[in-house]
């Protein structure tokens, strides 16, 4: 079910200060895909997820989730949040410490008055889904934080909502099993082809989980696109530098080629992918991912975009050095193949695919 | 929500306010007063009476004295203890456990009573067999002087002062005495130049604490200091108000400022203490298990001293109720005194109205003010915790106020107040005087129960699609319940035995089971007080079963809800 929301704001107080959470808020959200709010905390991704969910109401805007308007200030509904028929795994997880696996999964069932053999055929079904199977009598607080994790989202699945919402599921796991769980996630949520929505402040977590990312900053949709469209091919500095390592270049446009737009920058001129609307003159940013930078022992070679500078640090993290590589008068942080026999202080050349070179909007 | 719970927050602390503010107002009034009956002009008369009187001085040595030494006794006592359980490998640790609980269960009375028929120099058991033993023309052990009060008082206050201690031995940084050792120090000189020194904040908040409890009881200067002529604050002003023809609640009032304000002082300095201990002791988040230093062969002398320490503490002061209330007078276990016994002690207290009537009102004040005392717990817990403005915060302070006020200082208020209203002498009266002095008993279970209901619980429920009667139901009372169980076992059994604040407020008609205690012990009727006694300590064990039980049986019926399979 795909979910709607138009015009939404919301802001509160604290501290004598007015804080915007979410600000003139629009966005389609396609049915059955993975859709995630990447941001850094204070973004607002969890104020909109709580406001679609309705733990939150908003100051203004409109919130429709399938043909159901759940949300509207100028039509004044509100639905609450017992009758929006979503489902959510919290932060916390939320498994309440005085039931049993059993209990808590089977919970939202009960509120629906099902029948007993249709709750426990249905709660045996998804637990074993999540397997977790044969845990029915454990006390959820027995339980391994991965496996509380999986509890809470067996009790979000188990009465088939047509929306799922996630507000950072993993953050509570150590960083082995964050990983683990994130691949079973995927798996899960692949399998079942439903509507999840995935607030997260962890990019690696965004870019492989979701179908479509919307990055938030100060309570605004800064950029929305596939996690490759994001990666890559950002339009905001501020996505850019968020979503992973990058030299972000400062420069301006010089020429608009066919193929390619050239800048200015202090490097001297960068060879980069086309940009559609920039003219000459406007003040931009290259964005060139370190992963994406070659280095080489000697100068030479032939094509655009060729450099030469000065090892000032590199350290070994073991499938690679990272490195950062002096030119002229920017530090460039590089990633070097651990076969490469260079050292600190060494001359090398460097050079970057055009396409490899994005330009940001400042 | 937020707006419809401001009224809420501004009601209970009106309610909180008077009851823990207006009995001080008053004791400060009357101080300056001329009498009970009016307060007159205004006369700093008997502060000067009081202050100037030449025993004054030695009543204040007395206290020093006392108040210090059950600190010193207890602190030491406790540090023992709560080193041995958490850093050695003493066998059968339960043990400790048991210690740390056993106030609730024997009133301080009738601890301090049992001692007394230990110990005291006519006919106390002990002194009785070792004189019949070594022939001994006088008896070697006598319970009335300061040494005597500091042994009891200090072992009632050994669990206070081992509940503050053993937290902060748990949570010890072990890597800071390892390193001690690896430096070349001896485990005894890693003790005293590493160990004790970390935990300074802990035990000066031990001695603190233990200090305002001393100076706030009464049972011990009462039964054991008052026969012996060795009066502290407490029983001064006890004497003051109850003793002789003239009493005067002002001079009492005047008294009690003094008691007051250092009992207060010292509370911020404990809390400073607190405090500061966060800072000290390094409470380490990788949950390090303390390393245990193996006693050898060291481990069954220690563990006798344990053993005999849970018997001191629980077993003998019941035994020696349950003998003196058999036996026709005081005399030492023997074939004859066996075939002396009958139930007559228990067949007079039984037929005396007004031992029975100290029976009732005692059960009444416990089952009814501990439920009204838990009600209005829950809904301050629940402004404190769940609502939180600016005004949860003075509601907090309010309502952890009288922890700081020695019972029979704010029973003297108490007086000053109730004696302007129809509640002066009512079983009501009492029934205030207890909800608004022992309030943090009920809030502390509470505010943690409350603490542990995230608001992520609540949530997920309405998530689910649970309405908020269903969401109550299924998931906030049942993660109460612990809390309001231990909460109402709390004041309960604290108002069954309750003696400093009753015995200013009891009234004929208004007997209390500490009280009639009391006055047993007065009259020297020691059978009847034994038997009395341990009726007291039934119905406390009686009301803690029930409570227990009745909570275990509703978490259980909510738990389940029926619907979980077979």
């Amino acid at each position: 079910m795909d979910i709607h929301i138009s015009k939404l704001s919301k802001s509160y107080f604290s501290e004598g200060r007015r804080i915007e959470a979410l600000f003139d808020v629009n966005l389609a959200i396609p049915a059955n895909e993975i859709f995630t709010l990447l941001g850094p905390s204070g973004c607002g991704k969890t104020t909109l997820l709580r406001s679609i969910v309705g733990l939150e109401i908003p100051d203004e805007g409109e919130i429709r989730i399938g043909d159901e308007i759940v949300f509207s200030k100028d039509k004044g509904i509100l639905v609450p949040p017992e009758k929006r028929g979503l489902s959510m795994v919290f932060q916390s997880y939320a498994i309440w410490p005085h039931m049993n696996v059993f209990d808590n999964v089977a919970y939202p069932l009960q509120t629906q008055k099902k029948p007993k053999e249709e709750i426990r055929d249905r709660v045996k079904k998804t637990l074993h889904f999540v397997q977790l199977g044969g845990f029915e009598n454990r006390p959820a607080t027995k339980l391994s934080g991965g496996q509380q994790q999986r509890v809470a989202l067996a009790r979000a699945l188990v009465a088939e909502p047509k929306v799922i919402l996630f507000d950072e599921p993993l953050s509570n796991l150590d960083a082995k099993l964050r990983e683990e769980t994130r691949k079973e996630l995927r798996e899960f949520l692949t399998k079942l082809r439903i509507t999840a929505v995935y607030v997260t402040h962890d990019r690696i977590e965004a870019l492989s989980l979701s179908d479509t990312v919307a990055v938030m900053k100060d309570g605004r949709i800064v950029e929305i696109g596939t996690p490759k469209k994001i990666y890559f091919d950002s339009d905001r500095s501020f996505v850019a530098d968020f979503i992973g390592r990058a030299n972000l270049v400062e420069g301006s446009i010089s020429r608009v080629g066919i193929n390619h737009t050239i800048v200015d920058t202090s490097l001297g001129p960068i060879v980069c992918r086309k940009k559609k609307d920039v003219s000459p003159g406007d003040a931009v940013v290259v964005c060139i991912r370190p992963e994406f930078i070659h280095v080489k022992e000697k100068a030479g070679g032939e094509g655009p975009n060729l450099f030469s500078g000065r090892i000032d640090s590199l350290i070994f993290v073991g499938d690679a050095y990272e490195g950062e590589i002096r030119v002229g008068d920017t530090e460039l942080i590089v990633r070097v193949e651990p076969t490469l026999d260079v050292k600190q202080g060494d001359t090398v050349a460097l050079s970057f695919d055009p396409n490899h070179c994005s330009i940001l909007l400042k | 929500m937020q707006r419809k719970s401001t009224p809420l927050t501004f009601g209970l602390i009106v309610i909180v306010g008077l009851l823990t503010v207006c009995p001080v107002v008053m004791l400060i009034l009357g101080s300056f007063s001329q009498g009970l009956g009016s307060f007159g002009t205004f006369t700093l008369d008997k502060y000067i009476q009081s202050y100037t009187d030449p025993a004054f001085a030695e009543i204040i040595v007395n206290t020093i004295i006392f108040t210090l030494g059950s600190a010193v006794v207890a602190t030491l006592l406790a540090l023992f203890l709560a080193y041995l359980n958490t850093r050695t490998n003493i066998p059968f640790k339960f043990l400790f456990r048991i210690i740390s609980i056993i106030p609730m269960m024997i009133p301080h009375i009738l601890f301090a009573v049992s001692w007394l028929l230990l110990l005291n120099p006519s006919n106390g058991l002990i002194n009785l067999f070792l004189k019949d033993v070594f022939n001994l023309s006088s008896s070697p052990f006598n319970i009335y002087t300061l040494p005597g009060m500091i042994l009891v008082e200090g072992l009632l206050d050994l669990p206070i002062a081992y509940l503050i201690l053993a937290p902060a031995l748990a949570s010890f940084d072990v890597s800071m005495e390892e390193s001690s050792k690896v430096c070349g120090a001896s485990n005894l000189r890693t003790l005293f130049m590493v160990t004790l020194p970390i935990l300074r904040p802990a035990i000066l908040a031990s001695i603190t604490l233990v200090i305002v409890r001393s100076l706030a009881s009464f049972a011990v200067p009462s039964v054991i200091g008052m026969p012996g002529r060795i009066y502290v604050l407490a029983t001064h002003i006890y004497r003051i108000i109850a003793t002789g023809f003239a009493t005067d609640y002002g001079m009492a009032a005047a008294v009690g400022m003094s008691a007051l304000a250092s009992s207060t002082i010292l509370i911020y300095l404990y809390r400073y203490l607190t405090a500061e201990g966060d800072k000290y002791v390094t409470i380490s988040s990788r949950g390090y298990r303390p390393a245990v230093i193996d006693l050898k062969k060291a481990k069954y002398p220690f563990f006798v001293i344990v053993a005999v320490l849970s018997f001191i503490l629980i077993v003998l002061p019941v035994l020696v109720l349950l003998y003196t209330s058999m036996v026709p007078y005081s005399m030492v276990p023997s074939a004859r005194a066996f075939s002396m016994m009958s139930l007559r002690n228990w067949t007079e207290v039984l037929g005396d109205p007004i031992s029975i009537l100290s029976v009732k009102n005692s059960m009444f004040l416990g089952i009814v003010g501990a439920t009204l005392g838990v009600i209005l717990s829950i809904f301050v817990c629940y402004a404190i915790v769940k609502v939180r403005t600016a005004a949860s915060g003075i509601l907090e302070s309010l309502s952890f106020l009288s922890f700081s006020f020695p019972g029979i200082v704010i029973g003297v208020g108490f007086m000053w107040l109730f004696v302007r209203t129809p509640l002066y002498a009512t079983i009501w009266a009492l029934l205030i005087g207890y909800i608004a002095t022992y309030l943090p008993y009920g809030i502390r279970p509470l505010t943690s129960a409350f603490v542990q209901i995230h608001a992520h619980l609540e949530e997920s429920s309405k998530v689910c699609g649970a309405g908020t009667l269903y969401t109550l139901r299924r998931i906030i009372i049942p993660l109460l319940i612990p809390g309001i169980v231990s909460a109402w076992i709390l004041m309960a059994t604290m108002f069954v035995r309750e003696l400093t604040l009753s015995v200013v407020l009891s009234r004929p008609g208004t007997e209390v089971l500490a009280v009639q205690v009391l006055r047993f012990a007065e009259d020297g009727l020691w059978g009847r007080l034994s038997a009395l006694g341990i009726i007291m300590i039934l119905i406390s064990t009686t009301l803690v079963i029930i409570a227990s039980l009745t909570g275990a049986k509703f978490t259980k019926i909510q738990t389940v809800g029926g619907d979980e399979p077979h």
